[in-house]
């Protein structure tokens, strides 16, 4: 069983793939839920499941656990925030943020491992899975913003704005449960490492971003057009990927995997 | 009125946000390039630190003056912008759907402020090593701590699986608390968080295990800021109340 798991999760690689492959050739399905993509998702939810099970704990532990769960959440925040077909063009780019992830995934170390005793606790599944889900958002969000600057449109531009809502939404409510846990396993909410700090520069940078459609347009430089809130939209992945791979793989970080 | 203007603008609110996030990305590389500034940051509360190491070598701590006037600059333009649309909202018609975005300026306002009551009145007694049946003082806090017993389960593989201490603390000889100290399972006596933090078997073969304690007077607040916030945010998402801020 502990191998046959890892079946689901190379049928939603081989799913993902499919969608990013007739994506990028031009080829749309009908409706998303008729897409090799919503057939993935549906795979790696079932993958998901089964090794919560198996392994006791929240598949969140590490980074095979980390990177499937963040491609998992980007395919969720796509089917939720592109179904329109005005939106359906941010599907292109989409498909490739949902499978990257899952394909970085299938180069690592994929077995169970039991987790360290101050991970066990409801906070972390909690911390860690509002946090992807925020991600994810981001992730549709470059997307939108993609489609946004290269061909306008409102429907994308409403739905880059929920992106950056509903991401910043759950984000701020992972960094809730994250200071609750961190409280009572460090014995502080806060604590200074660069994860911490730069955990705090997504909130700031998202919290910033929801404020932007707010300032009139005006003349001269930087304008406060709607473009330029969608280029930071998409430009706000750049710093969760910063924030979730960056930190780990370039600064030296206590909060890490 | 310009000051007035500049303290509510949203466009203050958009460079503050810009410059804290290019500050905090500074700062997470000075950290790791000044281990010996910065390795100490959180052995003891944030005001203490600052005072002893921020103002002594401040090139390296730049972006900590970056990070803090922006922090302060958002404080205050949330602030005014709140006070400005209250004030707008009740001479007009109040409805829950333009309260909720002032209610997460409020509880990020509540967050910070109870924050800097931690970092000027919070303390930290990190590294308390005991043996087993052995006491220490702790810290200033008038109390001395004896671990009475210590337990842990180790994995096949070597690593800990789960580990938990029994201690006592003593106040001029009398026990004033008593209880199982585990990881994510403090003891709180008097505002103060007994965590352990590390374990080990010393050269005669005793167990022996560390702890920090700490106390931060502003966490509860801050818990309580951060909860209101998570609500209003999560009502604000009902699509019939975004339309307006």
């Amino acid at each position: 069983m502990e191998d046959a798991h890892l079946i689901l999760f190379w049928l939603s690689l081989a799913a993902y793939g499919a969608e990013a492959g007739f994506r990028l050739a031009g080829v749309a399905p009908s409706s998303p839920r008729r897409s090799p993509l919503f057939a993935g998702v549906l795979l790696h939810a079932a993958f998901l499941g089964i090794r919560w099970v198996l392994s006791g704990h929240a598949p969140m532990a590490g980074l095979f656990e980390s990177l499937t769960v963040f491609s998992f959440c980007c395919a969720v925040a796509g089917l939720l925030l592109c179904r329109s077909e005005e939106t359906s063009m941010a599907w292109k780019p989409l498909s490739v943020l949902v499978l990257l992830p899952q394909a970085g995934a299938a180069l690592i170390d994929k077995r169970l491992t039991p987790l360290y005793p101050a991970l066990d606790t409801p906070w972390f599944a909690t911390h860690v899975g509002l946090s992807f889900l925020g991600y994810g958002f981001f992730a549709a969000g470059l997307a939108l913003g993609i489609v946004y600057l290269r061909s306008g449109g409102e429907a994308a531009y409403r739905a880059a704005g929920k992106s950056a809502l509903y991401g910043f939404s759950a984000f701020s409510a992972g960094m809730v449960c994250g200071g609750i846990w961190a409280y009572y396993a460090w014995g502080s909410y806060w604590i200074w490492t660069p994860k911490e700090i730069w955990s705090v520069i997504v909130w700031i940078y998202f919290a910033t971003l929801t404020h932007l459609k707010f300032i009139p347009a005006q003349g001269g430089w930087p304008g406060w057009t709607k473009r330029l809130e969608m280029g930071a939209t998409a430009a706000g992945y750049g710093v969760v990927l910063l924030t979730f791979l960056g930190v780990s793989l370039l600064l030296r970080s206590s909060h890490s995997f | 009125m310009a000051l007035w203007r500049f303290l509510t603008s949203l466009k203050t609110c958009a460079w503050a946000g810009l410059v804290f996030c290019v500050a905090g990305a500074a700062g997470s590389v000075a950290m790791g390039r000044f281990p010996e500034l910065f390795a100490d940051m959180d052995a003891q509360v944030f005001a203490g630190w600052f005072a002893r190491k921020g103002l002594v070598d401040p090139a390296p701590t730049l972006w900590l003056y970056g990070l803090l006037s922006c922090t302060g600059l958002l404080v205050v333009n949330a602030a005014c912008c709140t006070f400005e649309r209250l004030v707008q909202i009740f001479r007009g018609t109040v409805t829950m759907r333009r309260l909720l975005p002032h209610v997460m300026h409020l509880a990020f306002l509540g967050v910070v402020l109870s924050h800097l009551v931690s970092a000027v009145y919070g303390d930290r007694i990190p590294g308390v090593a005991i043996p087993q049946g052995g006491f220490a003082p702790v810290g200033g806090t008038g109390w001395v701590m004896r671990l009475d017993r210590f337990d842990a389960v180790m994995a096949p593989e070597g690593y800990p699986k789960d580990f938990s201490a029994t201690v006592t603390l003593f106040r001029d000889r009398t026990p004033v608390a008593r209880g199982v100290v585990r990881t994510n399972e403090p003891l709180f006596h008097e505002g103060y968080g007994i965590y352990i933090k590390n374990f080990g078997t010393s050269p005669w073969g005793a167990p022996y295990a560390v702890f920090d304690a700490n106390r931060d007077p502003g966490a509860t607040a801050i818990l309580v800021a951060s909860l209101l916030f998570s609500a209003a945010n999560l009502l604000y998402l009902f699509p019939a109340r975004r339309n307006d801020a």
